[in-house]
């Protein structure tokens, strides 16, 4: 039987439980799963731990909704205030986030997690993240280790139970292919999750996508859900942009 | 013009013909609309592209052509995507020259403490992509203003705030001097045009001395 993996949202979203670790592909807003994030808005599964460089853009939009909601418990990310409502929670002491890390080493975490190794060392921070009182929610203090005369923290590497990435294209096969700077970091993101769901913008024909394209292969991806389309999701960024006094309201032609 | 405008227009004169440069949040972005006509740089943004040009207008703007701050860019001829991996790896070994970042507090130390503040007993808001950039670039640019609204020196002996960086800034530009941070202390290179050494000793809590050739910033 051939590999089929389009699948109905609902079907593909049923892994997401309450209390589920999830890890998620976005950049300050950009790059955001928006079918997956509507359906985890509308279904309120709640107590999730999140995995996300950082949690959403200001606006009202998309992820940072789900902190309003109050769906997530933890957030393992690089900040917590690019989102107003991430940030409420935050402060109100709602969101759990142990500690902060720098945006190269969170990611390096996940690629840890996506190819296999156990964690990474890292030399970022030493003597500035480790100093007492910074992370009082820590249990253990940072771990370091000693190379050749320099300090790195031993960073663990970091994996999900359903990791949700975004793409341009996909085939039924999962492989995947990304536009500009929606690369970000999902291909590692999938690789570092036990199931993991690409929502893209079209579904194309096995065979479409050119080999050197594919960013994200598809023994990576277990589920491939439909997006809205590139169209739609200009629309919903110039909508936000022009909200945010990013850009100029268009003017009718 | 206002504080931020002096500090941005100050600061894309610091830019070196050719380099790659990465600009911070806030005050830093500022910088791109300053650059002179002659000087080319290639612009750096962490979400994992090299060579980034101006805004687009809103019918242009792509979804997927956005900076660290989600706003829409452009990509110049020339330019490259990259993965986020490969970007904070680039900052770390030194592939970005240099790079504009906003801070709380600098030192005559060169520390820069930018990412935290107490709110209700918890640091906040996050380090983002500053902390990678501290530790790997080699020309940090502190770009601030010189005091605080209750008035306070943010260019101080000692930072009091969690570091984003230790000994990493080499210059310090604010609305009123620029400074260069050396192996013996901060050296005084340009003020406000108007102010004098004994004005900005009044407002300044770290040690400086002057360097050789003072002299008003040219705006």
């Amino acid at each position: 039987m051939a590999i089929e993996k389009i699948m109905r949202l609902d079907d593909a979203m049923a892994h997401v439980t309450p209390g589920t670790r999830l890890m998620m592909g976005e950049f300050v807003g950009a790059g955001e799963p928006a079918r997956c994030i509507e359906w985890l808005l509308q279904n309120r599964v709640g107590g999730l731990t999140l995995i996300t460089v950082t949690p959403g853009v200001r606006g009202g939009f998309l992820m940072g909704r789900l902190f309003e909601q109050g769906q997530i418990s933890e957030l393992i990310a690089t900040h917590v205030a690019t989102s107003s409502e991430s940030s409420d929670a935050y402060l109100r002491g709602q969101l759990k986030m142990k500690q902060f890390f720098p945006m190269g080493t969170w990611a390096e975490k996940v690629r840890a997690g996506a190819m296999g190794l156990g964690g990474v060392l890292v030399p970022v921070g030493v003597g500035i993240l480790d100093q007492p009182g910074i992370f009082p929610d820590l249990e253990e203090p940072k771990p370091t280790l000693e190379l050749h005369g320099k300090t790195y923290f031993v960073e663990e590497a970091l994996r999900a139970e359903v990791s949700i990435i975004k793409g341009w294209r996909a085939d039924p096969l999962g492989n995947v292919e990304f536009r500009m700077t929606g690369t970000q970091n999902q291909r590692d993101l999938a690789m570092a999750g036990d199931y993991t769901i690409a929502e893209v913008n079209e579904i194309v024909p096995v065979g479409t996508i050119s080999p050197e394209r594919v960013g994200c292969p598809g023994p990576f991806v277990n589920a491939v859900v439909q997006g809205y389309s590139l169209e739609e999701q200009h629309a919903m960024y110039r909508d936000l942009w022009i909200k945010l006094g990013r850009l100029a309201p268009a003017q009718p032609a | 013009m206002n504080a931020r405008e002096i500090i941005a227009r100050r600061c894309a004169q610091e830019l070196r013909e050719g380099e790659v440069v990465n600009l911070g949040f806030g005050i830093p972005t500022l910088t791109a609309n300053y650059l002179p006509a002659s000087l080319s740089v290639i612009f750096h943004s962490e979400n994992g592209c090299f060579g980034f040009g101006p805004k687009p207008s809103t019918l242009e703007a792509d979804s997927d052509v956005t900076n660290a701050s989600c706003e829409p860019i452009t990509l110049l001829p020339g330019a490259v995507i990259m993965d986020l991996a490969t970007s904070l790896g680039a900052m770390r070994s030194g592939y970005v020259a240099t790079s504009v970042l906003g801070g709380l507090e600098v030192d005559q130390e060169g520390n820069l403490a930018n990412w935290a503040s107490q709110r209700d007993g918890r640091w906040w808001p996050g380090i983002g992509g500053a902390m990678d950039l501290c530790y790997g670039v080699p020309r940090i640019i502190a770009a601030l203003q010189h005091t605080d609204k209750a008035g306070n020196s943010k260019v101080r002996k000692r930072t009091t705030l969690p570091l984003t960086g230790r000994n990493c800034v080499k210059v310090i530009v604010t609305d009123k001097a620029v400074f260069d941070v050396t192996p013996s202390g901060l050296l005084l290179r340009e003020t406000f045009p108007g102010l004098t050494i004994d004005n900005i000793r009044a407002i300044t809590d770290a040690d400086f001395s002057v360097a050789s050739n003072f002299g008003p910033m040219q705006l």
